[in-house]
């Protein structure tokens, strides 16, 4: 009887033990993800920000990406490799352009073709205003390559799917 | 899509229609991106294998001007004639009151056809 009440508690720190291993190791799928998340919240802008924490969050997002990163957005003829000081003054130009911007991104797909490379197919959707007070409100489909360098994943291609076509 | 459909409106996208059939001149139609968390409402203005264009406002399917009852807001805008590819349609908002530039439109498979508006 003693044996078995042992044998049930065993039981359950092992079951215990594997959840705990699945909830709090994040899988790569979740470290992908992550990223993503960085990277919205440091492209996201407040109307409240000061010029410290805008040259905060830029130097951030310049630590999501592989150097050179691959960039093709066909509607603002943007096609080629950048390197992470140009993506990073880049992204510094255009949040000067707005007095808020809220970056969400929706229907994420990941696969991993190979060891340490991440392909993921989602939804991007930029909302916000720009700094004469207009109206932002842009949705595109993104498809994103990262690598796995070190312990981190980076960006190392990004491209605007054309879901329409003029 | 004003004044068909007003922005921040609440819809279902009703998704059996394209299991049986193709989309048709003047749908209005739910176009997918990534997945079908976030759509896009348009409607259909060409078929595949049609030319479109827009001469000063006005647009033309294989150089026959159309009828847009829907479209209240007039538009200037221009674009030269393109075919629409194989197993793609052509869409476009009703709402043209936007540089054309500014206007989200063009062709677009059917395969990202969802559905439509239930209502």
């Amino acid at each position: 009887m003693v044996k078995m009440k042992y044998l049930l508690i065993g039981m359950l720190i092992v079951i215990i033990g594997i959840v705990a291993i699945f909830n709090f190791i994040p899988s790569e799928e979740k470290k992908v993800k992550k990223r993503f998340h960085f990277l919205s919240e440091w492209v996201s802008k407040s109307p409240d920000e000061n010029a410290f924490n805008m040259l905060q969050k830029n130097k951030k997002i310049g630590t999501l990406f592989d150097e050179p990163c691959e960039l093709k957005v066909p509607s603002h003829s943007l096609s080629g490799s950048y390197k992470r000081d140009e993506i990073m003054s880049y992204a510094m130009s255009a949040r000067s352009h707005v007095s808020q911007l809220d970056l969400k991104f929706y229907d994420f797909n990941i696969v991993f073709p190979e060891k340490e490379i991440a392909k993921v197919t989602l939804t991007a959707r930029l909302l916000g205003k720009s700094a004469v007070g207009e109206q932002v409100d842009e949705t595109r489909e993104l498809e994103c390559v990262l690598k796995k360098i070190g312990k981190k994943w980076l960006f190392s291609a990004i491209e605007v799917v054309e879901v329409l076509k003029k | 899509m004003e004044p068909t459909y007003h922005d921040g409106g609440m819809n279902f996208c009703w998704r059996l229609p394209y299991f049986f059939s193709e989309p048709k001149r003047h749908d209005v139609v739910a176009v997918r991106f990534a997945g079908s968390k976030v759509m896009l409402l348009k409607r259909v203005v060409a078929l595949e294998d049609e030319q479109v264009e827009f001469k000063d406002g006005k647009l033309y399917v294989d150089g026959k001007g159309m009828d847009e009852p829907y479209v209240h807001f007039p538009c200037d805008w221009n674009l030269p004639s393109r075919r629409v590819e194989k197993d793609c349609v052509y869409v476009i908002g009703d709402n043209r009151s936007m540089s054309i530039e500014s206007h989200h439109f063009g062709q677009t498979s059917k395969s990202r056809m969802m559905g439509v508006p239930l209502w």
